[in-house]
């Protein structure tokens, strides 16, 4: 705790509590205020959307019927998406977290030859541009006959760099290397040292690397753009996206404006949820790791 | 007795190696970095080389593709656009993170966990949606700023527009990452002993003297690395323009970002080649911008 | 220099009193050591007087002034903490400069003063260095640099040697008490390492539990112990302590065997105590107990035998040099001279 002033009581201190909370009330309002639009816009029709006050409720209220419009749009392609999205990210996430997490493991607690060369080119990794990646990547997988697949989509999500290096800082702190001296003295094999001991005390930066990996995957748009062609195979952003530049484009008819926003909505109230839900465990991995950095 | 003792390891069991175990705990992570990071950067490499010309196919043409993009104006222009985007968004972003990350540490203010998590909550929000949602609020006929405005009876300016429209861009950067980068200053902060403030305290420094002269400089190293990131990842700007051009085709051109423009000429265009040239030659910028950033910072801290 | 004083100052945590009303003067120029096991309460008391806790009831008085509702800086006090607590990114002499900067001092005058701590310490070489260039006990000096250099009232160490090695220790220990001598300031110090309040206080407080056991000066301590706590707390090799009933003129031990003094004894005696260089070692069958030495300690200086008394535990002899005549196994006497002994009743008071 901290002592602001010359005690927890003095007027001083008072003041400055209710100036900074103040300050960070405003910055809420104006990070809460798209989210709050996205509800308020799910429940209007098409032509509240235009005509109401964006950040209040229409008389109208007319989720239900959004929702109905939402999942039954294209023979309900947007349950499809959002079926998409969970696979491709949750398959993505575990491949990503438990392969940095051996990676980390590696580059942590062990010395070998070519470490120093192998940490400079995942780290070069992260600077490389997506486009200089995902392109010649479609090109190839075409070749293939591997794009408008799954696999397209999830296999080059399980390269994750910055996992690497989270876990790297993370396993460093949290692991002594007595402790796996020590069971290398009980005779344990490397891999069953890691197993079954040092694992259970990575949960906090593997659960980090999950959900960071998982929201990646989720959140990414570039990937899933170009290899997907079909729309059955969409993620939802690539979906929603689309529903949106047909409903500017005017092609898809006026309806679409509100079913962009209600799609909106649905796909990220459960990734906002499951953040709050797993803050416990990410909290403090992620901390670890900007601390090393 | 130890003779015996010896014997008893069982040996159907493989017991890996101390030498080899890194090794293998790298192969998996190892495994798809190169086939899906090496692997298509030699690709594309490979493809930069060659050109496809409307009569006579494929051919080889060496590093032509190459000084053609060194020469081309919508390449630079495009990095023109990131330079700005970054001085404008990075600095904004960095200076209200470490603003709210040093008042959430004080723990002078309430809710203090309320605030981190909120704060952070538009980074779940993808991209591509938080764009939506912008798009949306910077309508100037239905979005709720400009109706606010007119309430108030002002006219809200066309966020669209060229005069506008990195800011708005700007914007939506700044409300999905600003949280993230916070949690990072605030895991950092949060590891300074509290013993560095009972010493300042005693030596008479206010919470603000404390804050500014000893925990700031305190969290460089950290606040360099988030900046690294921030300029590799502002030199990659794609999705926000990209969806905002179905809003302001007119100002995002199809060369308004080197990420953009390689899209293009590569879906649009059919020039896969050329693309893969542009995007090199961007990697190469990102590569010399982030190395000269790291050298300033360096140089500054050894003085 | 002041006087401080504490008028019934209490202090809790939420339910938990940590500190029961304690009342204690500190005299100009004195070096008080607050000493104690862990979780006694001395770092709280030194944080109470620092200003770095606010008490929950009671007073800090400096040289009769309130002071209750001011802090460290204000009150003009300088603290050395355990872990140094110096500001990494910065270098020894702005280090010793940021109090003095932060009080907005003119530069010549702090140059002027950092320029000198930094010679009575040693420290000239290592102005320009950061602390994680520095020793242990370099860092340490520079601690106590930045207290010298804002000329406060009084100094309040807390814990500054245990972070130190052995060897260290000793020689800071000896450095510390120099500067009490050459500055002739008030400096109060908390430690849990009786060796060092023995060797460098003038007076000392010895708490437990949140209470004051005793206050005294070293030898008060050593030879009147006010209570059991400080009678045990105070010397190395503990002293040796045998619960006893009166019974007439004799003592009854807790094994049953029984001493006859001739004197009356008086009939709220509970505890005897001896130290253990005051052990009186007989051949086997004389004195009062009898016991069976189990292990021999040679020092070189001193010869330590620990001598079990059967039911009644084991007690510790201290002989000069080195003793050729003990060994283990070894059949001896104990021998207690009542008017010797330190006496303590059932509640482990002292008896006058």
């Amino acid at each position: 705790m901290s002592i602001v002033g010359k005690s927890a009581t003095s007027a001083k201190f008072r003041r400055n509590r209710w100036l900074l909370t103040a300050i960070l009330s405003l910055y809420f309002i104006y990070t809460f205020m798209p989210l709050f639009y996205v509800i308020t816009a799910a429940t209007k029709s098409n032509q509240d959307l235009f005509s109401t006050f964006g950040l209040w409720l229409a008389e109208d209220f007319q989720l239900w019927e959004n929702l109905k419009t939402l999942f039954t749009i294209q023979d309900g392609i947007f349950l499809k998406w959002m079926a998409n999205t969970a696979y491709y990210s949750s398959v993505s996430a575990i491949g990503a977290a438990l392969f940095a997490t051996f990676a980390g493991y590696a580059f942590a607690k062990y010395s070998f030859f070519g470490k120093k060369l192998m940490l400079a080119l995942v780290l070069g990794a992260v600077m490389i541009p997506q486009t200089a990646l995902v392109i010649p990547m479609f090109l190839m997988l075409s070749n293939l006959g591997l794009t408008n697949t799954s696999l397209a989509v999830i296999l080059p999500s399980l390269v994750f760099p910055p996992g690497v290096f989270l876990m790297w800082a993370y396993i460093d702190d949290a692991i002594s290397n007595e402790l796996i001296e020590a069971g290398r003295v009980d005779g344990a094999g490397e891999f069953h040292i890691f197993s079954s001991i040092a694992f259970r005390m990575l949960m906090p930066g593997f659960a980090t690397v999950l959900i960071l990996a998982f929201v990646a995957s989720w959140n990414n748009y570039f990937l899933p753009l170009v290899m997907l062609i079909k729309p059955d195979m969409f993620p939802i952003t690539v979906g929603l996206a689309q529903l949106y530049s047909t409903a500017i484009s005017g092609t898809g008819g006026v309806l679409l404006f509100t079913v962009v926003m209600t799609g909106a909505l649905v796909s990220i109230v459960p990734v906002i949820a499951a953040f709050l839900l797993m803050q416990r465990f990410w909290q403090g991995g992620l901390g670890a790791g900007g601390v090393k950095a | 007795m130890t003779e015996r003792a010896l014997k008893a390891r069982p040996r159907n069991r493989v017991i890996v190696n101390k030498t080899i175990a890194p090794y293998l705990f790298l192969v998996p992570f190892a495994l798809f970095f190169v086939a899906f990071l090496i692997v298509p950067l030699i690709y594309a490499f490979d493809i930069s080389l060659y050109k496809k010309a409307m009569v006579g196919g494929v051919k080889f043409v060496g590093a032509d593709n190459y000084i053609k993009a060194f020469a081309d104006p919508k390449f630079w222009e495009g990095v023109g656009v990131l330079f700005k985007f970054a001085f404008l968004q990075i600095p904004i972003m960095v200076a209200t993170a470490l603003l709210f990350a040093l008042i959430l540490d004080s723990g002078v203010v309430w809710a203090k966990a309320f605030f981190r998590i909120s704060f952070f909550i538009p980074y779940a929000v993808p991209a591509v949606i938080a764009t939506l949602i912008w798009s949306y609020l910077y309508g100037p006929a239905y979005g709720p700023i400009g109706q606010t405005a007119r309430f108030l009876g002002y006219e809200a300016p066309d966020f669209v527009s060229p005069e506008w429209i990195l800011g708005s861009i700007a914007n939506i950067a700044q409300w999905q990452y600003m949280g993230y980068n916070m949690i990072i200053y605030f895991a950092a902060l949060q590891a300074i002993p509290t013993d560095l403030e009972e010493a300042s305290v005693v030596d008479g420094a206010s919470a603000f003297a404390f804050a500014t002269r000893i925990k700031l400089p305190m969290i460089v190293p950290t606040i360099i690395v988030t900046v690294v990131f921030s300029i590799i990842g502002s030199l990659q700007l794609f999705t926000e323009p990209f969806l905002i051009q179905n809003m302001a085709r007119s100002v995002i051109n199809s060369n308004f970002t080197p990420n953009i423009y390689a899209y293009n000429l590569t879906f649009v265009g059919q020039q896969p080649n050329y693309a893969a040239a542009i995007s090199f030659l961007l990697g190469g910028v990102i590569a010399v911008v982030s190395y000269v950033f790291m050298l300033v910072v360096n140089r500054r801290n050894d003085r | 220099m002041a006087v401080i004083e504490l008028r019934d100052v209490r202090k809790t945590f939420g339910a938990v009193e940590v500190i029961g009303r304690v009342n204690l003067t500190i005299d100009d120029g004195a070096f008080v050591i607050f000493v104690g096991p862990s979780g006694s309460g001395k770092s709280t008391l030194l944080r109470l007087v620092a200003g770095l806790e606010d008490a929950t009831a009671g007073q800090v008085l400096i040289d009769g002034a309130d002071v209750t509702h001011l802090g460290p800086a204000e009150r003009q006090l300088s603290m050395v903490f355990q872990s140094y607590a110096l500001y990494p990114t910065k270098t020894v002499r702005q280090n010793m400069s940021f109090g003095l900067e932060v009080a907005r001092l003119p530069k010549a005058e702090i140059k002027a003063r950092v320029d000198g701590v930094a010679d009575i310490l040693k420290l000239g070489d290592y102005l320009d260095r950061k602390p994680r260039a520095l020793s242990g006990g370099q860092r340490q000096r520079v601690a106590i640099g930045r207290a010298i250099v804002r000329e406060p009232v009084a100094f309040l160490f807390d814990e500054p040697l245990s972070n130190l090695d052995a060897a260290l220790r000793v020689e800071m220990r000896i450095e510390i008490a120099k500067l009490h001598q050459r500055l002739g300031a008030t400096m109060i110090y908390v430690t849990h390492d009786q060796v060092e309040a023995m060797t460098l206080a003038d007076q000392i407080v010895v708490l437990d539990k949140g209470a004051i056991q005793q206050i005294g000066t070293p030898m008060e301590l050593y030879q009147s112990p006010a209570n059991l706590f400080v009678a045990q707390f105070i010397g190395s090799p503990k002293m040796n302590v045998l619960a006893v009933r009166p019974d007439g003129s004799a003592l009854i031990f807790a094994d049953g065997s029984r001493a006859d003094f001739g004197l009356p004894v008086p009939s709220s005696l509970a505890h005897v105590g001896f130290r253990p260089e005051e052990a009186q070692l007989l051949p086997a069958g004389q004195g009062h107990l009898q016991g069976v030495v189990e292990v021999v300690e040679r020092l070189g200086s001193d010869t330590f035998a620990h001598i079990g008394l059967g039911g009644l535990g084991i007690i510790t002899a201290r002989m000069p040099g080195n003793v050729l005549n003990i060994s283990l196994g070894q059949p001896v006497g104990l021998g207690l001279t009542m008017n010797q002994l330190h006496q303590f009743s059932a509640d482990g008071i002292r008896l006058s």
